[in-house]
C-alpha cells in the first residue's frame, strides 16, 4: 500500500465534547474506484469533511499525499483535494455560473502568466458536466440537479489529485447518473483518486471496485464490492439493501453475485444449461 | 394516523401552461391530466422536464411565490387552486420540497418543535399535536434526535424531518418531490411503506421519483413528462414498455432493462417492471426449459 | 452548519422565568437609567443586572458580549473627556491632551447606561430560547407575523455568523486563504461581504417559502407546543417591577416640578 494517497490513523471526531461521531477509523485510499455507503447519520459527510481539512480530528491523524491536515490550511490542501458538498447551496456564493467555476482556479493559479488559462480550464470543466450553455446564469436559478453538477465542475476545474463526491446522484435522472459514472471513470483514467458517497446501491454495484460501509461512526466492512455487497448480514446491519440484481440473483438461487446486467444474463444462461 | 377524513380530493388539470418570469421557455406546456381521489401517482421525467414546477402549481406556490403567467386551469374538488385561500390549500395539500435543506422553518430550536411548527399554525389541539409528532418521529427513526437542533442533522436525517413535518399535517393530498434522494435504502423503503399506509386511508399521493424499482410497486399510474409536456399518463408497465422510452432520458427499472435485454415479456405482452414479476417470469423459465 | 442561537442552556431560576418577565426587567431598568441623569442609579442597575447574569451562570458569555462594545465605550470616554461642551475642570493630561472632570463624569453616566442596556438585554437573550420569547409574546396577543420578524431580528447575529462560516468553508475549500497572515485574512473578509448579502437574501426567500407551505400565515386560532407558564415568582416580580417603575416615574415628575 505504498501508493496510498489518503491515510487515516486512529481518527476520532466529535462536534460536541465527547459525542464521538467518528470512532477510531483506520483506513487508506488509493486510486481504485471507491464507494462509501452507510445509513443516514453514519458519519460519511463528517468523515470526508475531515479528509478535506474543514474539520480537524479530535484525536488521530489524516495524511493527504504525505501532508498532515493539522499542519496546513484548507486553502493549501485545496490544490490536492476537492470536495463536492452534499448540499450544493452550501458551496455556491457567486452570482454567475462562470464566476462560480473560476473562483477556485483563480485562487490556486494566481501567478499564472497565461491569463486565458483559468478561463479555459473552467470552460473545460463546465463542458464536462454540460453546463457550458449557461455561463451567464445565476447559480440559484439552476435546478437542484444542475446545481450539483455546477459544484462538481467547480471542483474539476481546479484539477486536484483527489476528488470526493458527497452524494453526486441526488436529484439526477438515470441518464445523468450514467453520465456521472462516465465522468468518474474518466477522472480515474486521468490518474485521480475518486471517493464517492452514495445511497444508490445499483450505482455502487455497477461502477465501483471497492466499497466501504460506514456504520455508527466506524468502518463496518471494506473490500471488493462484490464481496462486501454479498454479505447480507453486514448490509442489513448497516440499514442498506442489496443491489436489485443481487437481490434477484438470491431469489433465483444464483451461486454468484452479479453486479451488472451482463453478469446476470451470463450467469442465468449458465444456470439454465446446468439445470437441463 | 387517525382521524383522517376519508373524503379525499380529486385533482383536475386542464391545458396547464406556465412560464417562469423572465424565462425564455415554458416550463409546463398544455398539460391535461386528472387524478382520482385516493390514487397514488408517480411523476417521472428527465432533469428539467418540469416535475418540480408541476408540484409547485399543484400546491399553489405558483403563483404565490413564483409569479409568471399561468394559462389553463388547475382544480382541486372543482375549486381553482391559484385563487384558493392559503388556509384551505394548506389543509388540503402538503408539499415536501426537493431540497430538504430549504424546508426547515428556521424558527424552531429542536427537531420536535420543528415538526410542531405546522401544527401550531393550523391550531391543532395540544394532546393531538404531541401524539402526531411522536408518531411521525418514530415512524422516520428521528425520535432519538428529537431534542437536537435541526441544523445539526445529517442530510438524510433532515430529509426525514422534512417528510415527517408535512405528514404530521395530515393533508388530503400529499406531494413529494424526490423525497428519498438522500435517504439510505431502508429509509427509502420506510417512506414508500408510509405512502402505502396513506393510500389505505384514502389520501392522494403524488410523488416525483427516480428510483423506479421502488416506485412501480406503490403507484397506480405514472405521468411521464418531457420538456414541460405530458408524454404519457398510464400504468407503470405500459409506460416502461413503450419502445421510445429511452428517448426521454429517464431510463427504466433495472428489471425491465434486464427483461428487454433477454427478450422476455409477461403473458399480457408487457415487460415486467417489478421484482416480483421478474422473479415469477425468470423462475418459470428456469423450471420448464 | 452552526447552531443559530446565543442562548446558553442552563437550569437556573432565571432560565425558568417567563420570557416576558425578563423582557419587562430589561425595558424598565433601561428606561429608569435614562430617566435619572445619575451615575448612582445607573450603577445600581448595572449591579443588579450583573447579579442576575451571575446567578444565571452566563457571566462568561456576558463578558464576551461586552467585549464587542468595548471600543465604543472607550471612544465615549475619550471624546467626552476631551470635548464635552460643559468641560471646565481639568483632571489629567495624556500626550498633551487635557481630560476634564465634567466630560469624564458624563461619559461615565453614558457608560453605565449602555452597559446596563447590554447586560439586562443580555440576560434576556442568553437565558431565553428565542422561540420561547416569541411564543410568549404571540400567546399574549402579538401578531405571529410580527413575532416571526422579531425572531429573525433576535437571530440576526447568529444567522450571519452561520452563513459566514458556510461561505468561508466554501471559499477556503476552493483555495482562498482565510487562515493565513493578517493581510490574507483582511482580503478574505472583503471576499465574504458580497456573497454574505446574496446568500442571506436567498436564504430569507427560501425560509419564507418553507414557512408558508407549513401553514404560516393561516389566520385563526393557533396552538403552542411549548407551555410557557407564568409562575407565582413571575407574577411577584412583575408586580415589583411595576411598583419600582411607578415610583421612579412619580419621583422624576416630582423632581421636575420642584
Ligand atoms: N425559478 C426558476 N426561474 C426560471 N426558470 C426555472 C426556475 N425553476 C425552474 N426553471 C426552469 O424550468 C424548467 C423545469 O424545471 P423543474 O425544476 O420543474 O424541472 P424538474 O423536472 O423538477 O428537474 P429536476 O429533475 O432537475 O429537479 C427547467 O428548464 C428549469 O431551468
Ligand atoms: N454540525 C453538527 N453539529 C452536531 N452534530 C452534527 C453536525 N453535523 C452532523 N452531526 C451529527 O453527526 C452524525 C453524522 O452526520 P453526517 O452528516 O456525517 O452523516 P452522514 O453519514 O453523511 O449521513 P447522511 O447519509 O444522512 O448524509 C449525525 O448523527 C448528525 O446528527
Ligand atoms: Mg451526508
Ligand atoms: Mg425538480
Amino acid at each position: 500500500m505504498s501508493d496510498a494517497v489518503i491515510k487515516v490513523d486512529g481518527l476520532w471526531f466529535a462536534y460536541k465534547d465527547n459525542e464521538y461521531v467518528l470512532q477510531d477509523i483506520n483506513i487508506q485510499f488509493d486510486n481504485r474506484p471507491t464507494a462509501i455507503v452507510g445509513q443516514n447519520g453514519a458519519g460519511k459527510t463528517t468523515f470526508v469533511k475531515v479528509l478535506k481539512g474543514l474539520l480537524k480530528p479530535s484525536k488521530g491523524d489524516v495524511w493527504i499525499s504525505g501532508t498532515n491536515t493539522k499542519e496546513t490550511t484548507v486553502a493549501q490542501l485545496s490544490k490536492i483535494i476537492g470536495l463536492v458538498f452534499q448540499n450544493p447551496s452550501d458551496q455556491m456564493f457567486k452570482s454567475k455560473v462562470i464566476d462560480e467555476v473560476m473562483f477556485g482556479p483563480q485562487n490556486i493559479w494566481k501567478d499564472k502568466k497565461d491569463k486565458n488559462f483559468v478561463y479555459e480550464q473552467s470552460i473545460k470543466a463546465l463542458r464536462i458536466v454540460e453546463l457550458d450553455n449557461k455561463l451567464e446564469e445565476h447559480p440559484y436559478d439552476l435546478t437542484l440537479s444542475e446545481r450539483k453538477l455546477l459544484c462538481l465542475a467547480s471542483v474539476i476545474a481546479m484539477d486536484p489529485k483527489i476528488i470526493i463526491l458527497d452524494e453526486p446522484t441526488i436529484a439526477q435522472d438515470r441518464f445523468s447518473t450514467r453520465k456521472l459514472a462516465e465522468i468518474i471513470k474518466e477522472l480515474i483514467k486521468d490518474g485521480k483518486v475518486v471517493l464517492t458517497i452514495t445511497h444508490d446501491m445499483d450505482f455502487v454495484a455497477e461502477n465501483f471496485e471497492r466499497t466501504v460501509i460506514f456504520y455508527q461512526g466506524q468502518v463496518l466492512d471494506d473490500g471488493p464490492t462484490e464481496k462486501v455487497l454479498s454479505n447480507e448480514e453486514n448490509v442489513a446491519t448497516a440499514h442498506l439493501e442489496l443491489p436489485n440484481l443481487v437481490r434477484l440473483a438470491k431469489a433465483l438461487d444464483f451461486k454468484t453475485t452479479p453486479l451488472t446486467i451482463d453478469d446476470f444474463v451470463e450467469e442465468f444462461s449458465r444456470c439454465k444449461k446446468a439445470g437441463d | 394516523m387517525d382521524n383522517v377524513s376519508t373524503l379525499s380530493a380529486k385533482i383536475s388539470i386542464e391545458h396547464l401552461t406556465y412560464r417562469y418570469p423572465f424565462a425564455k421557455n415554458r416550463s409546463l406546456e398544455d398539460i391535461t391530466l386528472s387524478i382520482d381521489a385516493g390514487q397514488s401517482i408517480g411523476i417521472i421525467g428527465r432533469n428539467g422536464a418540469g416535475k418540480s414546477t408541476l408540484c409547485y402549481t399543484l400546491s399553489g406556490l405558483i403563483p404565490r411565490f413564483f409569479h409568471g403567467k399561468i394559462e389553463g386551469s388547475i382544480k382541486i374538488d372543482g375549486e381553482d387552486v391559484p385563487t384558493m385561500s392559503v388556509e384551505k390549500l394548506i389543509r388540503k395539500v402538503g408539499l415536501v420540497l426537493q431540497n430538504p435543506f430549504s424546508q426547515i422553518s428556521g424558527a424552531k430550536m429542536t427537531v420536535y418543535e420543528e415538526v410542531a411548527f405546522g401544527l401550531e399554525n393550523l391550531g391543532i389541539e395540544k394532546d393531538e399535536m404531541h401524539e402526531r409528532i411522536d408518531t411521525v418521529l418514530k415512524q422516520f427513526d428521528l425520535y432519538k434526535k428529537k431534542d437536537k437542533n435541526p441544523f445539526e442533522l445529517s442530510g438524510g436525517q433532515l430529509q426525514r424531518l422534512a417528510i415527517a413535518s408535512v405528514l404530521a399535517l395530515q393533508p388530503e393530498i400529499l406531494i413529494l418531490d424526490e423525497p428519498t434522494s438522500q435517504l439510505d435504502p431502508c429509509g427509502t423503503t420506510e417512506v414508500f411503506e408510509a405512502i402505502s399506509q396513506l393510500k389505505t386511508l384514502g389520501i392522494t399521493v403524488i410523488i416525483v421519483e427516480h428510483k423506479f424499482e421502488k416506485l412501480v410497486e406503490y403507484v397506480d399510474k405514472i405521468a411521464l413528462l418531457n420538456d414541460g409536456k405530458l408524454v404519457k399518463y398510464d400504468t407503470p408497465e405500459k409506460i416502461f414498455s413503450m419502445p421510445q422510452i429511452e428517448d426521454y432520458g429517464v431510463g427504466q427499472p433495472i428489471y425491465t432493462a434486464l427483461c428487454k435485454r433477454m427478450g422476455l415479456k409477461k403473458p399480457n405482452g408487457y415487460y415486467p417492471v417489478s421484482f416480483n414479476e421478474t422473479v415469477t417470469l425468470l423462475s418459470g423459465l428456469k423450471m420448464y426449459e | 452548519m452552526k447552531v443559530l442561537s446565543l442562548y446558553v442552556e442552563r437550569d437556573t431560576f432565571i432560565h425558568r422565568l417567563e420570557p416576558i418577565t425578563k423582557l419587562l426587567y430589561a425595558l424598565i431598568s433601561i428606561v429608569i437609567t435614562f430617566l435619572f441623569p445619575s451615575i448612582t442609579v445607573g450603577a445600581v442597575f448595572v449591579a443588579s443586572s450583573l447579579s442576575l447574569a451571575i446567578s444565571a451562570k452566563v457571566f462568561k458569555r456576558m463578558i464576551l458580549l461586552l467585549n464587542v462594545v468595548l471600543i465604543i465605550l472607550l471612544s465615549i470616554v475619550i471624546i467626552q473627556g476631551l470635548f464635552y461642551s460643559k468641560n471646565a475642570t481639568p483632571v489629567f493630561k495624556l500626550w498633551g491632551l487635557t481630560f476634564y472632570k465634567e466630560g469624564l463624569l458624563y461619559s461615565l453616566l453614558l457608560i453605565v447606561r449602555v452597559v446596563n442596556m447590554i447586560i439586562s438585554f443580555g440576560v434576556l437573550i442568553l437565558t431565553t430560547r428565542p422561540s420561547d420569547l416569541v411564543d410568549d409574546l404571540v400567546q399574549k396577543g402579538l401578531s405571529p407575523r410580527f413575532g416571526y420578524v422579531l425572531a429573525s431580528v433576535l437571530q440576526i447575529i447568529p444567522q450571519m455568523l452561520s452563513t459566514t462560516s458556510t461561505i468561508t468553508d466554501a471559499q477556503r475549500s476552493r483555495g482562498l486563504e482565510t487562515e493565513g497572515n493578517l493581510l490574507q485574512r483582511f482580503s478574505a473578509f472583503f471576499a465574504l461581504l458580497g456573497p454574505l448579502v446574496l446568500n442571506s437574501l436567498v436564504e430569507a426567500r427560501e425560509r419564507a417559502m418553507a414557512i408558508e407551505i407549513r401553514g404560516f400565515g393561516v389566520e385563526g386560532k393557533r396552538t403552542f407546543v411549548r407551555e410557557i407558564p407564568e409562575t407565582k415568582a413571575d407574577r411577584w416580580i412583575k408586580v415589583a417591577l411595576y411598583v419600582v417603575f411607578t415610583v421612579a416615574v412619580v419621583w422624576r415628575i416630582v423632581l421636575w416640578i420642584m
